[in-house]
């Protein structure tokens, strides 16, 4: 018996090991160092800034903001058509609009990336709640 | 491993019971709800739900019984009964709109319409009735509308609440599963579910707030609500809490909304109007 035990854990090992998503590892290592640390996964590195933060990491222009801006729009859009838009992504993006007319282009892109970034939270949270919303549910 | 397979176990079981339209039941929804708040409160009968969080915290129930001593909402439904009086300019009015003339009709809605393929509220009704008689609609939320909402349902305390979705029309019960499923939702910036607070959080503490159960939830709206200072609605509540979530909330009355409505209403049949409610 502890034969067969021993037997199919080592067989599942590997499955169970898999089983870890990059998201899983990304999300862990962003929690615990923050952004601009470097982690390695299936061999290869990365670091744990988001997406967004990568986009906004370029020169301050008023072109490079006004970009940034229209694709958190865009993403911000898509998000609300699936019903999951979050409270406060409109108000910031009113507020990259008003540094770009300020010239404060660094802090435009900073809220333009902010803003992006919780549409695209949002979408991956509709994703999650088709396949869990149940999971709740008294039986 | 064997963590592993409890998952896929609860997965499986869950995905087999009620959440898609081929298995959805409506009435195995309403039990399984009273048996989890049978079994989190004991000490509750299942009736006394219809005064929600003071349902199943006493210290708090204490408070509001001294409330309803003097219920903030008495002069809300005096102006109620007056305005649904008030003939509109081409001479008719709200009695003329309604079953029985409005009067003790809380109970059945929301209900389904077959005609219009959609869930009509009684604050969706009254609007409908003024608009029908030249009369402009009224605000959603709050004033007016709430106050005459709060009439029709006092005329209906004690009824009996029978929601019913029916079976010959298979939207009805596409509208209730909508409601079922934005109710368990995870959404907004919280990633919070109605169900997270008025579920599984219910009097359990947020702050200084006591969630209420979910049960009874739609039989006391429009309530008094010591924090707005005025009479408000059911889908002003759902709004506010929509947003509490930190999500961008629906409008009132939206269909999300009143799928949501039909849901819970469901969820309180048996249970007895007592509308209009005083809360924190």
């Amino acid at each position: 018996m502890k034969k067969f035990v021993l037997i199919t854990a080592l067989a599942l090992a590997p499955a169970l090991a898999s089983a870890e998503t990059f998201e899983d590892v990304f999300e862990m290592n962003r929690g615990m160092y923050g952004p601009g640390h470097t982690f390695t996964w299936e061999g290869k590195e990365y670091t744990t800034d988001h997406e967004e933060e990568r986009e906004a990491a370029v020169d301050a222009t008023q072109a490079n903001a006004e970009s940034l801006i229209a694709k958190a729009k865009a993403k911000n859009k898509e998000v609300a058509a699936l019903g999951f838009e979050w409270k406060l992504t409109r108000d910031i993006l009113k507020q990259a609009e008003t540094a770009v007319q300020e010239g404060e282009y660094r802090e435009a892109l900073t809220l333009a990336a902010q803003a992006k970034y919780h549409a695209r939270m949002g979408i991956r949270q509709h994703a999650y709640s088709q396949s869990h919303w149940h999971l709740s549910v008294p039986e | 491993m064997a963590l592993g397979l409890a998952v896929v176990a609860q997965t499986a079981a869950a995905a087999g019971s009620g959440f898609d339209i081929k298995t959805v039941s409506p009435e195995v929804d309403r039990a399984a709800l009273q048996k989890y708040f049978q079994t989190r409160f004991p000490q509750s009968e299942v009736s006394d739900y219809v005064n929600g969080i003071y349902a199943v915290d006493a210290s708090s129930r204490e408070q509001w019984e001294e409330l309803e001593e003097f219920p903030p909402y008495e002069f809300a439904v005096e102006e109620g009964e007056a305005l649904f009086n008030m003939p509109f300019a081409n001479g008719k009015g709200y009695e003329d709109c309604f079953e029985n003339g409005g009067i003790g009709i809380r109970q059945n809605y929301p209900y389904w319409s077959k005609e219009e393929g959609m869930v009509k509220t009684l604050e969706m009704e009254i609007n409908e009735c003024r608009e029908d008689n030249g009369e402009k609609p009224l605000k959603w939320g709050k004033g007016q509308l709430a106050k005459i909402s709060a009439y029709m349902a006092w005329t209906s305390r004690d009824k009996v609440i029978e929601v019913e979705i029916p079976e010959d029309d298979p939207r009805a019960l596409k509208a209730y599963l909508a409601g079922k499923q934005f109710f368990y939702t995870k959404r907004g910036q919280l990633n919070l579910s109605c169900a997270n607070c008025h579920v599984q959080g219910s009097n359990v503490r947020i702050r200084a707030d006591l969630p209420s159960p979910q049960l009874g939830h739609t039989t006391h709206f429009p309530v008094f609500r010591s924090k707005w200072g005025e009479l408000g609605t059911l889908h002003r509540r759902y709004k506010g809490c929509h947003k509490d979530s930190r999500s961008r909330p629906d409008s009132m009355q939206s269909e999300a909304f009143r799928n949501l409505e039909y849901f819970q209403a469901y969820m309180s049949n048996g249970l007895v109007i007592n509308g209009p409610g005083a809360r924190k």
